[in-house]
């Protein structure tokens, strides 16, 4: 097989094009995701089943299924419906962008919320104990005390998901965007050449990953920084 | 089991595999399987369509055995090339891109495009030659699918048309009816069939005349092949002229649509 280096120079600047689509996917995701995630953890912990029950139902829905799958359901399924197309999600809905961050967002919800459980769990007895001891309120305990130690333990774990999310925006070239993979496949589908093509990809989604690595390496360092001598 | 009983077993094997490879040429033929009525699977799962009966036709002539495969359509080319299979016989038409990276038979069926909107659209796309009024379709979603001529033809001619690429051909009538794109673009035969003749599709029509310009479109639908292969070609474009000289290409057209759809030029071409 004939590697056509020139193909591979020719194309990474028209792939970064769509870097712009794979950025917002990404961040509007994970934030939207963190909130989700968080507002989930609340009502798994709160000891009301009530409220505890939903949560453990969206997170084995979502974790459950494949995210492809999801995806489709909301790009292709939710329109099937006319209450949906006449309600005021629609204008989202109706956008692939929009599809695409709801169905990432509700996945990372999912997975993320259980990494901050993670978290809120490995919480030492002892240091909930002190709080005790010094009369501070359970409200006050979470706050202080467990959300600082959470976020430090389950940051590692969170940063895998992060990552996750960032490869996961690909799927949304599957629902028409033009995010990197979809120029992609796009120039695959005129030039015929898809080693060279997804090559390419391949090395910039791992330049993204590092910098994402590289990020969190910073945080993490920086949220253990009285831990270590 | 000792070893005079397996030593005649290897004999066996051996004599059974010259036998199969004697028998016949096998080519292997790659397809979408989703492309109705050209290829596509039935209820109980049998690969069928116009394209399915080209192929039939032409290995009955040429004396092959057929062994099919089923590949989604913006990998096609790549995976003939990679040798997942020999022939593309998949609505495929015949264009110069292409056919820099493949060879083809000679054609075998008419390849155009139809615009598919609204009915009430009231859009003044086209003027009375049948020409498109470019400044009409800017800022128009267009729903294509990837890798096909029309993609090509709107680029060169309607830039300011905003084109969205599916995948397949089913999420396009999808995504029009759901109100996402405003116009279509695809075969019109198949295109009849499957959605504006059923219940999805009323309430939407054809928006343009057949655009079957040859620089975009190309001379018609052929069977790819690798280069290099010119016997193999030669051999097969023979079957095809067989079949349309000999009734059958028109018999397959029949089965589907009220008219033939290939040119019977191309038998003495």
């Amino acid at each position: 097989m004939i590697f056509d280096l020139s193909l591979i120079a020719d194309s990474i600047p028209k792939m970064l094009a769509g870097i712009g689509i794979t950025f917002q996917l990404m961040a509007l995701s994970a934030f939207l995701g963190l909130i989700l995630a968080v507002i989930l953890l609340l009502m798994r912990i709160s000891g009301k089943w009530y409220l505890s029950w939903p949560a453990q139902v969206h997170i084995y829905v979502f974790r459950g299924t494949p995210i492809l799958v999801q995806i489709f359901i909301i790009y292709y399924g939710f329109p099937q419906f006319e209450f949906i197309r006449e309600s005021i999600f629609w204008p989202i809905l109706r956008e692939p962008f929009g599809c695409a961050v709801v169905a990432l967002s509700l996945n990372t919800g999912a997975y993320v919320s259980e990494i901050l459980r993670g978290g809120v769990l490995g919480v030492d007895r002892g240091v909930l104990e002190a709080g005790s001891a010094l009369g501070l309120s359970a409200r006050h305990k979470f706050i202080y005390l467990t959300t600082p130690i959470a976020a430090r333990l389950a940051l590692p774990a969170y940063s895998n998901d992060f990552i996750s999310l960032m490869k996961a925006t690909s799927l949304a070239s599957t629902i028409t965007l033009m995010d990197m993979t979809g120029i992609a496949r796009t120039i695959v589908a005129q030039t015929f050449a898809p080693y060279e093509i997804f090559i390419s990809l391949a090395i910039i989604y791992m330049v993204l990953t590092w910098g994402i690595q590289k990020t969190f390496g910073r945080i993490e360092k920086y949220l253990s920084r009285y831990v270590k001598p | 089991m000792n070893f005079l009983s397996l030593k005649s077993l290897a004999v066996g094997a051996v004599a059974l595999l010259a036998v199969n490879t004697a028998s016949a040429e096998v080519l292997r033929v790659g397809m979408e399987c989703t492309y109705a009525p050209f290829n596509y699977r039935t209820a109980d799962g049998e690969l069928t369509g116009y394209d399915v009966d080209v192929a039939k036709g032409v290995a009955e002539i040429i004396g092959a055995d057929l062994e099919f495969v089923c590949q989604q359509w913006d990998g096609m080319i790549p995976a003939l090339l990679a040798n997942k299979f020999d022939l593309i016989v998949a609505s495929m038409s015949i264009t110069d891109a292409r056919m820099e990276k493949i060879d083809f038979s000679s054609p075998y069926r008419d390849s155009v495009g139809r615009l598919i909107g609204k009915v009430d659209g009231d859009l003044n796309l086209f003027d009375d030659n049948g020409d498109p009024i470019s400044a009409n379709f800017d800022g128009l979603r267009v729903g294509l699918e990837r890798a096909s001529t029309y993609e090509n033809w709107f680029n060169a001619k309607l830039p300011g048309a905003e084109i969205v690429l599916y995948d397949g051909s089913e999420p396009l009538y999808l995504d029009l009816k759901n109100g996402r794109v405003d116009l279509i673009m695809t075969n019109p035969m198949k295109a009849q069939l499957r959605f504006l003749d059923k219940e999805d599709g009323s309430g939407f029509a054809f928006a343009s005349p057949a655009i079957s310009e040859v620089e975009y479109f190309g001379v018609g639908v052929g069977i790819g092949l690798r280069q290099g292969q010119d016997e193999l070609r030669d051999r097969l474009s023979a079957a095809i002229r067989e079949l349309i000289n000999n009734g059958s290409m028109t018999e397959y057209a029949l089965k589907i649509f009220p008219f033939p759809i290939h040119n019977p030029e191309w038998g003495t071409m």
